[in-house]
């Protein structure tokens, strides 16, 4: 990049019209002044225009020459561009199995929109995408699952409510910024109270974790809402809090209970004392923001992150060895054959594992719903078609231990 | 574990997708630089044949008042290109410092690599808006967003002017485009003048003016570009004669609505090729290679996934399993994988249920399982004692 950086400033200096234009202004001028000479001279000869022939000459040529100047500019840029551009990729896949299926892209788009709080952007995509939804393309080779329903019609916001979830997002923000900006957790905790049964069962803190926030926010005397909360700043505001909004916790975080209210009996010196990791934490605020937005997100049935965010990101991850792939069978006119599964592994970073991969030690294929993996007694496990091949119904011996049993022992698993 | 290999950021190979980023800035500058150069020569050779004439000149003031009119003419012309020509130049610098910014990201794990790519995410997102036709939503996207310099709104609406022009049976604006871009057309080897002269050989037949046909295709079809085209101009012909609802192929289609759809679609096409813009919106091809990476045989599966359901306790939903994403994962295949991705230290609940002895325990004490118990953390009604969970073997 730093070499085409250099070509474009070349360019840049080299390759524009300012010269051209200045010689132009020359020919202008010099033309002018043989006007002013003929107007000025009461017997004008037709001699002066030809005189002129020659100076317009050398004026032309120049101009040419400043073009030619651009010309070269503007070729050594381009042969930068080419060098560093130089692997040939061939960008359109054979398939895309994308285009037969235009409104749910354009949906899944609606909601990257609203979620990512682009709440004018979506109001206008929504409404253009509606006016002018772009024609389905059936792709060979892919099943179009909406054959048989005729021809696509829907519209964009079909599965999804856009209104709803556009003030769902725009809660979501509200408390979000509150939290953020205003260090204010009491739209936070009063959504998390709303919510408190299902956040229970998905197992979360959240509102454990907002609320010792609040108390550690009140017992350093940075609560900046005293008013709002009812409450009066330090140690005593504090325990004032917890013994009003504490008693639901007992049970659940009897632990850290003890710990917070253990400390104020270091009010001096909070700093030396063994709860300083509960109090002085500067990531706290920025922590309970992150898991507020996952469990939101949960609870909507949507992923924490955009989804199309993702996806877009682990594509362009895969493109080039996909592509690349895609040239080398495009040459040897081969093709991969099972239309299920990917021909290469690409290898993404962890944050993008989301489910357990179970590959079979003896067919090397993944766990399906049809083919599930089977535990045997002795702890191994293998998929049911493995199982099926080695045993023949009959008792077997695990491939990988000397235990043996029947296929009936075995344990079908789920991850 | 993390391997090297997975989260190293490969900003080459990434890079390489993104010709189109600099290419289309360049071919326009080209295109700016041919019309100054054209707008040049034609001035000068007026210029020059009028000095040379000027001893017949009678009125030899007047002969320089019009020169004078017209070279300032130019001027002004040229001064519009060379705006136009410094912001082009303004955008080709904005776009090479974000590639540069990518190589100087060490990993895919890094938060500038993050932003870069929520970046490009609304780069690709503008770029099919503009060639759906949504040029509001990209105007006001890109607006937001500030990437204006990284987008060509100009000239995809340009060529969805165009478009739309053709789709309406006009074919004076993409006959201009293509005269512009002529070199282009024959380096390519493209056709598409021929067609757009066909359609209107077409359109005057239906019109009846048979006449004004005779005269477009001695005009246009005297020199087919090649044999295929001979073969074409010789049904042409035969139009002359034939009547209009005639059930034969290529009449058929010729006479159909669909033929300003096809030449709409040949001329997008075009204009792609010639900017170096691949024919599919960049944002489908990469959502399909995204989508195949992540999806596992799990995300369609009819049973309940430890991290495919908002009820379970797993911490993020897999984006495939996301609700915006989940039917248009359907059709694509899923990702290959030559090695068991699992928890660490997995163990196995007594109804088949497999986790992570860690993830388990730190689930049971958020869900408040009682002490010696064990719950499974996705079906909340499973429970059973700490003793039936078993060690079990993933290789």
């Amino acid at each position: 990049m730093e070499a085409l950086l250099e070509e474009h400033a070349k360019l840049e200096k080299r390759g524009n019209l300012a010269k051209t234009i200045e010689d132009v202004q020359r020919t202008i001028e010099l033309l002018q002044s043989a006007r002013d000479g003929l107007v000025a001279n009461p017997s004008p000869s037709p001699k002066a225009l030809e005189k002129l022939q020659k100076p317009t000459k050398l004026l032309n040529d120049k101009v040419n020459s400043d073009l030619t100047e651009i010309y070269k500019a503007q070729n050594s840029y381009s042969k930068a561009l080419d060098k560093k551009f130089t692997g040939k990729l061939y960008m359109d896949p054979d398939g895309d199995a994308l285009a037969s299926h235009p409104h749910l892209i354009n949906q899944a788009i609606s909601m990257h929109l609203l979620r990512e709080g682009q709440f004018s952007v979506a109001a206008t995509f929504m409404e253009e995408a509606e006016a002018h939804p772009r024609a389905p393309e059936p792709t060979p080779g892919t099943p179009d699952p909406y054959a048989a329903q005729g021809e696509d019609k829907r519209k964009v916001t079909e599965n999804f409510n856009a209104k709803e979830l556009e003030q769902q997002f725009s809660d979501m923000y509200h408390i979000l910024r509150e939290l953020r900006t205003r260090r204010n957790l009491t739209p936070a905790i009063a959504w998390a109270r709303q919510n408190r049964e299902t956040l229970e069962t998905r197992g979360s803190n959240l509102e454990w974790e907002l609320c010792r926030l609040q108390y550690v926010c009140l017992y350093k005397n940075e609560a900046w809402n005293l008013r709002e909360l009812g409450q009066t700043g330090g140690p005593l505001g504090a325990f004032a809090y917890a013994n009003q909004e504490f008693k639901h916790f007992h049970r659940r975080y009897a632990r850290e209970l003890q710990q917070l209210l253990g400390a104020l009996a270091f009010n001096e010196n909070l700093y030396d004392s063994p709860y300083m990791s509960l109090f002085f934490n500067e990531t706290a605020w920025e922590e309970v923001a992150t898991s507020f937005t996952r469990e939101f997100c949960s609870l909507i049935g949507l992923s924490a992150d955009s989804p199309l965010y993702i996806a877009v990101t682990a594509g362009t991850i895969a493109l080039p060895r996909l592509l690349k792939l895609q040239n080398i069978m495009r040459e040897k006119r081969t093709e991969w054959t099972t239309e299920e599964e990917m021909p290469i592994e690409i290898p993404l970073p962890p944050s993008y594992h989301f489910h357990s991969i179970f590959v079979c030690p003896v067919s090397k294929e993944q766990a399906t719903d049809e083919n599930p993996p089977k535990m045997m007694p002795c702890g191994h496990v293998i998929l049911k078609t493995s199982m099926d091949a080695i045993s023949k119904g009959q008792k077997f011996k695990c491939p990988y231990c000397p235990g043996e049993s029947i296929p009936r022992e075995a344990l079908t698993c789920r991850f | 574990m993390a391997e090297l290999s997975a989260i190293k950021l490969n900003a080459e190979s990434q890079i390489l997708l993104e010709r189109p980023l600099l290419g289309v800035p360049y071919e326009l500058s080209r295109k700016k630089f041919a019309t100054a150069r054209r707008e040049v020569d034609r001035e000068q050779s007026f210029l020059t044949k009028t000095l040379s004439s000027a001893s017949t000149t009678s009125d030899p003031v007047s002969a320089l008042d019009t020169l004078i009119s017209r070279m300032a003419n130019l001027k002004r012309k040229l001064e519009v290109l060379q705006a136009e020509e410094t912001e082009l130049q303004e955008q080709s610098k904005a776009r090479i410092e974000h590639l540069r910014a990518l190589e100087r990201i060490p990993t895919v794990m890094d938060v500038k690599y993050d932003e870069w790519s929520r970046t490009r995410l609304n780069r690709l997102l503008v770029d099919y808006m503009l060639r759906s036709g949504y040029v509001e939503s990209a105007r006001q996207l890109a607006a937001e967003k500030g990437i204006e310099k990284l987008v060509d709104v100009g000239s995809m609406v340009e060529c969805l002017r165009i478009e739309k022009s053709l789709k309406e049976g006009r074919t004076a604006e993409a006959l201009a485009w293509c005269a512009e871009h002529g070199k282009d057309l024959k380096k390519l080897n493209i056709h598409l003048v021929f067609e757009l002269r066909l359609s209107q050989y077409i359109m005057l037949v239906r019109e009846g003016k048979l006449n004004e046909a005779l005269m477009h295709a001695k005009k246009h079809f005297y020199t087919p570009p090649n044999e295929k085209y001979r073969a074409v101009v010789m049904k042409a012909a035969a139009m002359l004669v034939l009547r209009q609802d005639v059930q034969v192929e290529p009449y058929l289609t010729w006479y159909s609505p669909e033929r300003n759809h096809d030449i709409a679609a040949m001329f997008v096409e075009t204009h792609h090729t010639i900017f170096g813009l691949p024919k599919r919106p960049l944002l489908h091809i990469a959502l399909s290679a995204g989508l195949s990476a992540l999806k596992t045989p799990a995300c369609h599966s009819k049973h309940t996934s430890s991290s495919g359901n908002a009820s379970s306790a797993a911490s993020t939903l897999c984006p495939i399993c996301s609700k915006e994403l989940h039917e248009l994962a359907r059709n694509v295949p899923y990702a290959h994988h030559t090695k068991s991705h699992v928890d660490p230290d997995p163990v196995v609940l007594p109804h088949g249920r497999i986790y992570g002895r860690e993830f388990l325990r730190q689930a049971n004490e958020k869900l408040g399982t009682e002490k010696g118990m064990v719950r499974d953390p996705t079906e909340l009604d499973k429970l059973c004692r700490e003793e039936d969970v078993k060690k079990v073997f993933i290789s």
